[in-house]
């Protein structure tokens, strides 16, 4: 519930309640309850399998989820709600929606046909109307904050895989998005190259972006994360403030995990 | 130290495979050079016959044609068999099964025909005669375009399907809607895996066409049969079809050749793409 009334504490900019995700008979996602504010950043933690990317992937609706719902500044992600029914939104109606969340991918997925350039400003040109000069202009601003000033149009392939994964960064936040999912951002990296990507998330999080973060980065989550959520077979373990979990885990499953992880 | 000189093996087995291989074309050249039975006179005299020229004009424009509406409907063919819905796909598959499963022979031979099981065609009192619309060239048309719209369908298939999936994920999360992601993101980068088989199929087009003789189209062909029903020149008038295939299919070798190299510079995708593409379309063949 949004009230106008600004001395009302602001309402969670995302807010899981009750994620359930089956792929055909195996459960994945248990009931997953999730709310973060804005400005947070939260780190997802767990083994693998344990539904962290799954759940990552409801949120912007690029995985259905089997029941629940997931708000993202206090609108219903995917589905419009019609006499009780939850109506999935059609392809376009996804995409506008889809606009300001932004997502960085564990392979990068740059558009291989396209200069870095066109793959930062297309976006924004065809989907929220900037000029493509406005365009431009922002994408070198944002490729210097990458640290990547001047390679405008090299392709990706040109690009090792840290260089890749900062300008999918780029790319995503030249749709000026509320939030940032980032899916294992630095496991297809070379361990040299990890440094340079969790570098610029550093920053992106000191900038006060709304981050969620699915990571094997222990160090990165007790660094930046104001809190880290456990997962396991598909539900919550445990969370809490970074601090408290990676140093004093409480359940037994986080302990096993995170000492198998040192 | 003394330099000596390195003589490598000799491969006498294939020196001598050469040796009878030469023999054996220059005797047959020899043999057909001094042929009593082959007017060489009548090959220059109609190389550049009015008659063989509007062949060649024919052919050419049954090529062109029968691809562009090939392209077009195997890419809607290609659409229809990635859709989710089992009736769409399933029809497109049925079509491919279809029209690759039947002589192309036949199918010209059913098209020019078609008025003996569709006489005419009654829509609101709007009469026509099937006979008056599917002429030769409509038959002829009809057939090789329906026909390899079931190949295009299945290379253009082949390369949305060469497309990473993260490609189409990118697109989303970053807010294109279907329409633009497919033509922005995907089929662009297809297009790499596309071009090159379509233009091994335009070559095959070309000489595929002489099939439509058979209903007389007026292609080269049938414009070689016409010529040598009347004079008699058989081998003298296939020889000139022969030439002039040869130019039509070198002059496209040439373009595609041009094509390819053009496509493969601006990125390093086209090999993996390529190869991508090509195991899903073995990987599908051998599910079935």
């Amino acid at each position: 519930m949004t009230s106008p009334n600004a001395f009302v504490p602001a309402s969670p900019l995302i807010e899981a309640i009750d994620v359930h995700k089956s792929f055909g008979p195996i459960e994945v996602l248990k009931g997953i309850n999730l709310s973060v504010k804005k400005g947070e950043v939260v780190c997802l933690l767990g083994p693998s399998g344990s539904g962290k990317s799954t759940f990552l992937r409801c949120i912007n609706h690029l995985e259905r989820m089997t029941s629940g719902r997931i708000l993202v500044d206090g609108q219903l992600v995917g589905y419009h709600e019609r006499g009780g029914a939850l109506y999935e939104m059609s392809g376009k109606e996804l995409a506008v929606q889809r606009r300001d969340i932004g997502m960085v991918f564990q392979r990068f997925n740059l558009f291989a046909h396209q200069d870095v350039l066109t793959n930062i400003s297309q976006a924004p040109i065809l989907n929220r109307g900037q000029a493509r000069e406005q365009a431009l202009a922002r994408a070198r601003d944002l490729l210097k904050m990458v640290d990547l000033d001047g390679r405008g149009h090299a392709y990706p392939y040109q690009l090792s895989g840290g260089q890749q994964q900062r300008v999918a960064i780029a790319r995503a936040l030249a749709m000026n998005p509320k939030l940032m999912l980032f899916d294992e951002p630095t496991s297809a990296l070379d361990p040299e190259l990890v440094g340079e990507v969790l570098g610029v998330m550093r920053k992106l999080a000191s900038e006060g972006m709304t981050m969620i973060v699915v990571t094997h980065e222990l160090s990165f989550a007790r660094e930046v994360a104001d809190r880290v959520v456990f997962m396991d077979q598909g539900i919550v373990v445990e969370e809490g403030a970074a601090r408290d979990i990676l140093d004093n885990p409480r359940q037994e499953r986080t302990q096993a995990f995170l000492r198998r992880m040192h | 130290m003394i330099s000596q000189k390195i003589i490598p093996a000799r491969n006498w087995g294939q020196r001598i495979a050469a040796a009878f291989l030469v023999a054996a074309v220059a005797g047959l050249l020899f043999m057909v050079g001094t042929s009593r039975h082959i007017t060489w006179s009548a090959i220059p005299q109609y190389i550049f016959d009015a008659t063989i020229l509007d062949g060649i004009r024919l052919t050419i424009l049954f090529t062109i044609m029968s691809m562009i509406i090939s392209i077009l409907a195997g890419a809607i063919l290609a659409t229809m068999r990635l859709a989710s819905n089992p009736v769409l796909s399933g029809f497109s598959s049925l079509y491919i099964w279809f029209f690759r499963g039947t002589p192309l022979l036949v199918q010209i031979i059913f098209w020019f025909n078609i008025q003996l099981f569709i006489p005419s065609i009654d829509i609101a009192g709007f009469h026509l005669d099937t006979n008056t619309i599917v002429t030769a060239f409509v038959a002829a048309l009809l057939a090789l375009s329906l026909n390899e719209a079931a190949y295009m369908a299945e290379i253009i298939r082949g390369g949305l399907l060469a497309v990473d999936s993260g490609q189409h994920e990118a697109a989303k999360a970053l807010g294109y809607t279907p329409f633009q992601s497919m033509v922005r993101i995907i089929f662009p980068q297809a297009l790499r895996v596309i071009i090159p088989p379509i233009g091994n199929q335009t070559i095959s087009m070309l000489k595929t066409t002489s099939l439509v003789s058979v209903v007389a189209a007026q292609d080269l062909l049938t414009r070689a049969q016409n010529i040598y029903a009347r004079n008699f020149l058989i081998i003298e008038l296939l020889i000139v079809a022969s030439i002039w295939y040869l130019v039509m299919t070198t002059i496209a070798s040439i373009v595609q050749y041009a094509i390819e190299r053009r496509l493969g510079k601006s990125t390093r995708q086209v090999p993996d793409l390529w190869a991508s593409a090509l195991r899903l379309m073995r990987a599908e063949g051998r599910n079935g």
